[in-house]
């Protein structure tokens, strides 16, 4: 499970509930930066926990992190912690040295690239599929305005034609391993965003009066939000075991590729079967930008596109299986071994 | 505050190995003949010589000692057990209910002479068990049972009718909830009682429905001052609502509940390997994703409960979620099939897949209606 009771964690959790009360997401987007939120995380060190100890991290294990990771998510961060975790353990895997200040990743394919949370982060680690290289680039070298994201922490596409990484490296991770990454920590953050955002629409049912009773008393409420609760645990399920795979194989990550899609094309299709009823039942006021349900399904609207959406991963998830045999197919669903040994 | 959990557990190499065992025995009687492969095979595919050889090699009765003809084994050896066969697609109905579930009550509330003669014949895959729960005016609506057990000196004589009672018609028991005493005014959960009843006792009389597939593998069962003695009645006398909603909560996160429908699934990829094209290998992805998805929610709670937790909520989820994708699955075979010429298709494929389509209804009504799981949950969330 994500285990939420780690030193880390636990460190995370009490700077969320100290800095992070549901009026600081709103502030951020009012344009306030939450400066104190974001000093707490590092002066706690938080964003090196990835990071190796000769670089200046605590080199924690995988599965130290996701508690955080899923703390952060629950509080709607208007921080890219997520983020610079990625982007700071990108580097040390190529041996670059971490920059201060708030970071962000990339998948770079050609010259473009979508990137996450770009208007918050200082700067950029960039891994090159086709070079095999790491490169940090400084945001304000490759900044570009998006018209409309979905969310602060939305992609914006980004040229890196256009600039000079301030450091690359080559490396010998794979694709696949820093998929893997990417994906478990996305999963991670839109499991907890899901079950919080469940948990803001109970509360909101059990309040909410018309007719004469609370929305929570009519069966057609209480079934959309059931409805929403098995897509919530399996989100959820989705999430820890794509992190219980990276954790159990911290040495190759790329080992972790196939439960890190699993996840990513779970959670991505339970997008819509959530938000769903959660602005259903809100009715108007969850549409407003005052009440704090968007800060989540925004965020899960531009979550389930990290690098690229759920119908993609399907996709590249069916194309492997398509010429997997039926028997290696079911080992994978039984047991999570999905290429032959 | 819902906060959901799941304990992801490792495969253990013991249980590997009883799943290639089990895997090499359903090859073997599957390519002899022995068998075809039937999606919704635990609820409508019976084969009593079938049921004896799994009990002759002890993959019946796993989870009790050895002194009542078990293996001392635990509810994971089951687990593998019960899902190799759902995914071969293999006759397993006779003693399904009975192992599953009969087993275990007797264990906790049968007398040593019951456990001593009844068990044995369980393990050895010889003696079936049917549920008695449905009647004509209690479906969803279960404390409505009206089926009366009234007291005599020595035992219960019972007077009323079962419904929809899979596998009455070959069973040897059925255990059924029955009211021994009124309600008590609006409360119409006091006064039931769990009763075993003989089913060759005199009185007793068992007539088959017939589904819309023209098979008859479940039944009306009706009851004429059968008389059973003292020791039928299981557990508590009026405690009967509390140990049946207790039981099926126990239930409802078994393998069972999404992959009755995966051997259509499996014979279509032994035809489609290959041969999908872009948008199929999309289907396939997400198909599979949830698939794992599930089995990975099903097989945490089994592990939970073996460590003697009870989490009902997830439990009651894993139903919903699972009944869906398992109608999904049959519809989403259908999309994939496209992707071959029809002339390709193989008999067997035809044959499954519209077994498959036919047995879809009562995979969201049997063991709680999708309407009384969402309700259920309600519950647990607090929204009731």
């Amino acid at each position: 499970m994500i285990n939420t009771e780690g030193m880390i964690a636990e460190t995370a959790a009490k700077i969320y509930t100290d800095l992070c009360g549901r009026e600081v997401p709103h502030e951020a987007e009012a344009g306030n930066f939450p400066q104190a939120l974001w000093n707490a995380l590092t002066e706690n060190g938080l964003p090196l926990a990835w990071v190796s100890e000769d670089n200046g991290g605590f080199g924690a294990d995988y599965d130290e992190v996701f508690g955080a990771i899923w703390v952060s998510a629950e509080a709607a961060s208007p921080v890219p912690f997520a983020e610079t975790l990625i982007g700071n353990w990108l580097l040390d895997r190529a041996g670059l040295e971490i920059p201060d200040g708030a970071s962000t990743f990339a998948i770079l394919e050609g010259k473009t690239a979508s990137v996450p949370f770009a208007g918050a982060a200082d700067h950029v680690a960039v891994f090159d599929a086709n070079k095999s290289t790491i490169s940090l680039y400084k945001s304000a070298d490759i900044s570009a305005a998006q018209e409309q994201a979905l969310s602060p922490d939305g992609d914006t596409r980004l040229d890196f034609s256009i600039a000079t990484p301030v450091a690359s490296a080559e490396t010998n991770m794979t694709q696949r391993a820093v998929e893997a990454l990417i994906l478990t920590v996305r999963a991670v953050q839109m499991a907890s965003a899901i079950e919080a955002a469940l948990n803001l629409s109970i509360a909101y049912v059990s309040d909410r009066e018309q007719f004469g009773r609370p929305l929570s008393k009519f069966q057609a409420i209480q079934h959309q939000l059931a409805v929403a609760a098995s897509e919530s645990a399996a989100a959820t399920m989705a999430a820890t075991q794509a992190a219980s795979a990276l954790a159990s194989s911290a040495d190759d990550p790329e080992k972790a590729w196939h439960e890190a899609v699993v996840a990513k094309v779970q959670i991505g299709h339970s997008v819509e079967a959530v938000t769903v009823p959660f602005h259903q039942v809100h009715g108007a006021m969850g549409y407003t930008q005052e009440y704090d349900l968007h800060h989540y399904t925004r965020r899960l609207w531009a979550w389930r596109d990290t690098l690229g959406n759920e119908h993609r991963w399907s996709k590249l998830l069916g194309a492997e299986l398509a010429v997997t045999s039926p028997d290696q197919i079911w080992k994978g669903v039984t047991t999570g071994a999905w290429i032959a040994s | 505050m819902q906060r959901f959990s799941f304990p992801v557990v490792q495969p253990d190499p013991a249980l590997e190995e009883l799943r290639s065992e089990l895997q090499a025995f359903l090859k073997e009687e599957r390519e002899a003949g022995n068998f075809r492969p039937e999606p919704e095979c635990w609820m409508a595919s019976s084969d009593t010589e079938f049921s004896k050889k799994m009990g002759q090699r002890g993959w019946i009765g796993l989870t009790w000692s050895s002194q009542y003809g078990g293996h001392d084994k635990t509810a994971l050896e089951r687990y593998i057990v019960t899902e190799e066969t759902l995914r071969a697609g293999a006759p397993v109905g006779a003693h399904w209910i009975a192992d599953r579930q009969h087993a275990p009550m007797l264990i906790e509330h049968g007398t040593e002479e019951q456990k001593l003669d009844i068990l044995p014949r369980i393990a050895a895959g010889e003696c079936y068990f049917a549920i008695g729960l449905s009647e004509p005016g209690a479906g969803s609506d279960l404390a409505n049972v009206k089926t009366n057990a009234e007291k005599v000196e020595g035992g219960w004589k019972i007077n009323g009718q079962k419904i929809w009672s899979s596998g009455a018609h070959i069973s040897h028991y059925m255990v059924a909830i029955l009211r021994t005493s009124p309600a008590d005014g609006r409360n119409r959960h006091v006064g039931l009682s769990q009763i075993m009843i003989d089913l060759s006792l005199p009185g007793v009389t068992i007539k088959p429905i017939t589904d819309l597939s023209g098979d008859a593998h479940f039944n009306e069962v009706y009851f004429e001052d059968v008389i059973v003695p003292d020791d039928c009645l299981l557990g508590e006398e009026g405690g009967g609502w509390k140990q049946v909603t207790g039981e099926l909560a126990m239930e409802r996160s078994g393998p069972e509940r999404f992959l009755s429908s995966y051997i259509t699934l499996e014979t279509a990829l032994y035809q489609l390997q290959g041969k999908l094209g872009s948008d199929s290998q999309a289907r396939l992805g997400k198909l599979i994703a949830n698939l794992r998805t599930l089995r990975g929610m099903s097989w945490g709670i089994a592990n939970l409960l073996h460590q003697g937790v009870s989490p009902e909520t997830e439990a009651a989820l894993v139903k919903d979620l699972g009944n869906r994708l398992e109608n999904d699955l049959t519809l989403q075979v259908r999309a994939l099939l496209n992707d071959l010429p029809e002339e390709e298709w193989s008999d067997e494929m035809r044959r499954i897949l519209n077994i498959g389509i036919l047995r879809s209804p009562p995979n969201t009504l049997r063991g709680g209606t999708t309407e009384v799981m969402r309700g259920i949950t309600a519950r647990q969330l607090g929204l009731r």
